[in-house]
């Protein structure tokens, strides 16, 4: 739908020649070019490949030999060298006629060993030098810009003397360049801009590494995201397809009718879920704050408020340990639609992911992880009652209120072939809901692996959701699974301020106990590690505004949310979050 | 108009609206308001009077009663419900069209015309209900900002008369409502559904606030709109807008839920009473659609960076700290995402941006919230001349697109100064920011011609007297930065009514921005104010990793000085300039205040659904008192 413009420098009014820095560099280049061929810096003529598969000449990289600080100070004596000779190492602006990628499909049939230097074949590139081999009078250089790469054809001949003096003297792998030209392909093919001009936009300091892949340290991928992205192309490919697929999202919500709109991050109460809430202060209300857990509370607030459809992408925070699927800040879209309730959801979801899909793999079958996923609507559609009971062979609908009867029946099941945690968590369950939720965590969850709509959980673990019609003690909620992973929740909303009074009474009874009796225990079996996390404990509020709100009276909505970053891992194949997280959190260093 | 912000407002016909004549027309509105109070309770004690039918009486009877008295009433009606195990909450109203979907259907049939046998299925907010004896109601049904009437007379409908009398004395003011029925027109031309059967979906426990306002305009509120409207759209004038339109000026005194408190605090209230705050949210909803827009046909990148972080860079200001428990980390809200964007684009992404949240830990004024929106975005081998020529295209686009014009209206002096025009017709004006603060203080300033000197004590010096002779504030830390930044304020923003941008900061203001290509001491920089406000702040990026260290040296200098404000180093993000960054264009712009203006909002509380407020220690009360007041 976006009209797509072929790049920003072509638009009218972006055009800016006179500015170019090459003029200066031609016109003060008489006496400028440093003699540098005593210096040690002329041997910084390395294997132009070494970023691509590490095969290098023998005694010609004394980037890899010398240390990082020698390095930067001789490429700090080039900035000051040119800055003597005229030339600002640190240019203002360029103006590019065609990325790597439009002239690589632009002359595609353009032969080897073939040149075209006509007025049309003129172009303006700019990128970063990733690769250099420089002869006495040519030079190869291999230039890579957003799209992709790029040769450049560096000819003593063809150029002015100057600057291909300066680019043996001053030029580094890391450097970015501006460069005019026409087009030649080579006699080995290689499509390439035959260098005319050639100016230095930025000078790097630091060598990339001459090896990226399979770094060790993959920590150092995350904490230096810009060298994994300037090494790795695909890394920024995730991010595209990141963009990409909030943007049709976005789109897709919008052709409903729905709005998008902001809730505040910085809350007095933390509520919508259950999770440990990070704290602020506020200095000048003198206020602790939380940052939100979830947007349901206020986007709810605005069906009341009579936006029927609203939905908001933003950022969420739990104060929770990092793992590959876990961040502490995270993105979700949560929507509410009035008059829906979660089959319609269930629909929605359907069509969200499906339009994704599309939009980044041009195919509903996706492979993740060597696993085959099939998109392709309908998904299949089960209760959690009876997936636990597919697997267990137990009906837990059949207990009524009799939790001990459920738990015997429970480790039967497991016949003792459970972790001591598992059991604590079975033992410790409060009710039977709980106790089934936990089991289908335990045994149903890795299962789960194509699409799959689990549906009508318990009352007891689903505070915001709304009554089954027909089957009492259960709710119209579902989870989507894909892999094993939770992706969507969404139900038929509470609208009954009475019932979700109460429900929040529950839950914040439920939760005091479990946190007192985690402390009891840790306490009981003095195990300091186990007392240290039950301090650690957070409250659950109860959001009273929200309830008024509800009093006002919210028409019937049904409401879900996604999570968009494992929406993304699913869709690139990408293992870990931090993968489609361009910043994840880490531990210190 | 610009800096005429005290003048008056030329009028159709050249003559000027003076204090007066508008002080006028706020009497005339007065006096008709209170005379339409008094008629509503004639109203309401006639609809009291023994004759009228039973269920009319339900509903007059509700508008007088104690608010406490009336939420247990209709908590016992709900509990009668559940114990006779019906749902008062059910789970699914299919619609089978929306309100403003059927307006536009429905809108043109004649006056009296029904059009039985075209059934739709409509649902909404009760917002008035009128009783004509026992076996006719009136209601009003609102939904998306749009309203119908409902008729429900006893002879369309399925129910027996009791039961048909029991339904509609149970539907309350407030109430949500899902109806079946087929379309038409009343005789006077009310666009209506006739009710075939009739649902409530959801109750209202709480009273109200009334809303006079939504009925028929007096005169003198007519002629008040008409003048306004006159002022923005000369060609439409003979058109009132009905309502609030974004570029138009909002009186915030037509509204019928006036109590700040109430509105900030419980949106939903304001959304449902006040009939313009929907559609100030959709236009913010459009500002950040129209930026998104922008910048995607432009091929740049939305991205996500963190918005917590070990340290705070990119910008002067407080952060909020908080904890991660597990990693025992003390962590901070970001205050601009800056650094982390231009790492992508050390990265090797050209042209990227982010539209969100940033977090300041300062105190809460009419332009200021602890959290608010920017967007913005980095655009390789640009520069800020492409930036200024970008901003224009964007903002005067934008504004044109949203308000079908160039020129909006805005209470620059206040509600009860006429409103003043906003020009965002292009090419916006620009004001070199030294040579501006010479010109506009009548040369009285005199800077050194070598700007290189400004950081010189003795510049110093003269700035404190400067800033003393001219009773220009400037707590302390006196630093020449905060000195200059107060005196341009003073003397250059306030010419900045209409977009202007001001251009060429001084360095030591702007450790982030690249040195000037030809002046000594300032940078490639420029500030975007309207209204007096800074709405954007773009540079030509500075990617010297030197000399960016040596900036950042320069704040730390300021902050033991005791300018808390002045930035903190970042390595990390040295460390990748030192990778290479390439020139590149960077751009920032406050989305509350772009969309205050757009609003006629002149407290940012306006355009944000929940903004943060002081805590209270009461339960939120209904607002019966805007109820009162307004009935008596």
């Amino acid at each position: 739908m976006l009209a797509r413009v072929g790049f920003v420098a072509r638009l009218p009014g972006f055009r800016r020649c006179e500015r170019s820095l090459l003029s200066s560099l031609r016109c003060n280049a008489t006496n400028s070019v440093p003699q540098t061929s005593e210096k040690p810096e002329s041997k910084s003529v390395r294997n132009p490949r070494v970023s691509e598969g590490g095969r290098r000449k023998k005694g010609a990289d004394l980037d890899s030999t010398s240390s990082r600080e020698d390095i930067r100070a001789v490429r700090l004596k080039k900035v000051e060298e040119l800055r003597a000779g005229g030339f600002e190492p640190y240019g203002y602006t360029w103006d590019r006629t065609h990325f790597a990628v439009e002239l690589q499909k632009k002359y595609v049939d353009l032969p080897s060993a073939t040149e075209a230097n006509e007025e049309k074949d003129h172009v303006a590139v700019a990128g970063r030098i990733i690769a250099r081999r420089v002869f006495g009078k040519l030079a190869f250089l291999t230039m890579r810009d957003d799209s992709g790469d790029i040769q450049l054809y560096c000819e003593k001949a063809k150029m002015m003397d100057e600057p291909f003096d300066l680019l043996k003297t001053s030029l580094d792998i890391g450097d970015f360049v501006g460069v005019k030209g026409t087009m030649k392909r080579t006699d080995k093919g290689e499509l390439s801009v035959m260098v005319g001009e050639i100016s230095i936009l930025t000078k790097s300091l630091i060598p990339l590494p001459d090896k990226w892949h399979g770094l060790t340290d993959v920590e150092k991928r995350y904490r230096q995201r810009y060298v994994d992205m300037i090494m790795n192309p695909d890394v920024a490919t995730v991010f595209r397809n990141r963009a990409k697929i909030t943007s049709e999202i976005r789109r897709h919500m919008e052709s409903l009718g729905y709005l998008e709109i902001e809730t505040p991050v910085l809350q007095g109460e933390a509520g919508g879920a259950d999770a440990r809430p990070f704290v602020t202060h506020h200095n000048a209300l003198a206020q602790d704050m939380y940052l939100r857990i979830a947007t349901e509370l206020h986007l709810k607030r605005m069906v009341v408020g009579g936006f029927e459809r609203v939905f908001e992408i933003g950022r969420i925070f739990r104060n929770e340990g990092i793992s590959t699927r876990h961040n502490p800040e995270f993105t979700s879209i949560e929507l509410y639609q009035a008059y829906a309730d979660y089959h319609d959801m269930m629909n929605l979801a359907e069509e969200l992911v499906e339009r994704c899909a599309l939009a980044v793999n041009g195919s509903t079958s996706i492979t993740y992880q060597e696993t085959e996923i099939s998109l392709q609507r309908p998904w299949k559609r089960a209760t959690m009652h009876s997936l636990v009971q597919e697997v267990t062979g137990i009906d837990f609908a059949s207990f009524g209120d009799d939790i001990e009867a459920a738990k015997d029946a429970a480790m039967g099941f497991f016949e003792g072939h459970l972790e001591r945690h598992d059991t604590g968590t079975i033992m410790k369950s409060p009710s039977i809901g709980h106790l089934v939720n936990e089991i289908f965590e335990m045994v149903v969850e890795k299962t789960l692996i194509q699409p799959t709509f689990v549906m009508d959980h318990p009352v007891e673990i689903s505070p915001l959701a709304k009554p089954h019609r027909s089957k009492p003690g259960l709710v119209e909620r579902f989870e989507l699974f894909v892999y094993g992973r939770e992706m969507a929740n969404a139900f038929s909303e509470l609208t009954d301020p009475i019932e979700q009074r109460a429900r929040f009474e529950a839950q914040v009874q439920t939760h005091n106990a479990t946190m007192a009796a985690a402390a009891e225990y840790a306490k009981a079996k003095g195990d300091t590690a186990l007392a240290s996390a039950a301090n650690d404990a957070y409250e659950v509020g109860m959001d009273e505004d929200f309830i008024t709100a509800l009093e006002y009276g919210m028409p019937p909505t049904a409401g879900m949310g996604i999570g968009i970053d494992r929406l993304v891992m699913l869709l690139t194949d990408s293992a870990s979050i931090r993968d489609v997280i361009a910043f994840p959190v880490l531990k210190h260093q | 108009m610009e800096g005429g912000g005290a003048a008056p407002v030329a009028m159709e016909g050249g003559e000027p609206m003076s204090k007066s004549a508008l002080k006028k027309l706020e009497k005339a509105k007065k006096a008709a308001e209170e005379k339409r109070a008094k008629e509503e309770k004639k109203k309401a004690e006639a609809a009291a009077a023994p004759k009228k039918a039973k269920a009319a009486q339900h509903a007059e009877d509700d508008e007088d009663m104690d608010p406490t008295q009336y939420r247990s009433n209709r908590l016992r009606a709900l509990g009668e419900l559940k114990e006779k195990s019906r749902n008062p909450y059910p789970h699914k109203f299919q619609t089978s069209i929306s309100i403003p979907e059927y307006v536009v259907k429905f809108g043109e049939i004649q006056d009296g015309e029904h059009l039985e046998g075209q059934d739709q299925s409509v649902a909404g907010r009760v917002m008035s209900k009128r009783a004509s004896g026992g076996k006719l109601m009136f209601y009003d049904l609102h939904a998306d900002g749009v309203k119908i009437q409902v008729i429900a007379q006893s002879n369309y409908s399925d129910l027996s008369e009791e039961e048909f009398s029991r339904m509609h004395a149970s539907i309350k003011r407030g109430d949500i409502v899902g109806i079946n029925g087929f379309p038409g027109k009343s005789k006077k031309g009310e666009l209506s559904i006739f009710v075939k059967s009739i649902e409530l979906l959801s109750y209202c426990l709480h009273m109200l606030p009334k809303t006079h306002a939504r009925g028929g305009k007096d005169q003198a509120e007519k002629s008040l709109d008409k003048k306004l409207s006159e002022v923005t759209i000369a060609s439409e004038d003979s058109k009132v807008p009905e309502h609030w339109h974004p570029g138009l000026a909002r009186n915030l005194e037509r509204y019928p839920l006036k109590d700040q408190e109430t509105r900030y605090r419980q949106r939903y209230l304001d959304l449902m009473l006040n009939s313009d705050i929907r559609n100030v949210f959709k236009t913010r909803s459009q500002v950040i659609r129209y930026v998104r827009r922008f910048l995607d046909e432009r091929e740049f990148i939305e991205v996500e960076t963190p918005m917590m972080n070990m340290i705070a860079g990119g910008a002067a200001a407080k952060p909020f700290k908080t904890h991660h428990n597990d990693l025992n980390m003390d962590l901070f809200m970001r205050i601009a995402p800056e650094l982390y964007l231009k790492e992508l684009i050390v990265g090797g992404m050209d042209r990227v941006y982010e539209i969100g949240k940033q977090f300041r830990n300062e105190g809460i004024d009419l332009t200021h919230n602890p959290e608010f929106t920017t967007c913005e975005f980095y655009w390789a081998y640009a520069d800020y001349q492409d930036l200024m020529k970008v901003t224009e295209e964007m903002l005067s686009g934008m504004v044109k697109e949203i308000t079908g014009s160039y020129k909006i209206l805005y209470h620059s002096n206040g509600l009860d100064q006429p409103p003043i025009e906003i020009d965002f017709t292009p090419p916006f004006k620009r004001i070199d920011m030294i040579k501006g603060l010479e010109e506009y203080s009548e040369g009285k300033i005199k800077l050194p011609a070598d700007l290189e000197l400004l950081d010189s004590p003795e510049v110093n010096k003269y700035l404190v007297e400067t800033c003393e002779k001219f009773d220009v504030k400037c707590p302390p830390p006196q630093t020449t930065t905060r000195l200059l930044d107060k005196l341009v304020g003073h003397f250059v923003e306030e010419q900045c009514v209409n977009p202007t941008f001001i251009t060429h900061h001084p360095q030591l203001m702007s450790p982030l921005a690249k040195w000037h290509r030809s002046i000594p001491g300032l940078t490639e920089r420029f500030e975007l104010f309207m209204n007096k406000h800074e709405v954007c702040n773009a540079y030509t990026e500075l990617n010297d990793p030197v000399v960016q260290r040596e900036r950042f040296a320069d704040q730390v200098k300021d902050r033991e000085k005791g300018d808390d404000e002045a930035m903190a180093i970042d390595e990390g993000f040295c460390t990748a300039l030192e990778y290479g960054l390439p020139p590149t264009a960077g751009w920032g712009m406050g989305i509350d205040r772009l969309t205050m203006l757009l609003t006629d909002s002149q407290n940012i509380k306006e355009v944000l659904l929940f903004p943060a407020m002081k805590p209270h220690e009461d339960v939120i009360e209904p607002p019966v008192r805007a109820a009162d007041d307004l009935a008596s």
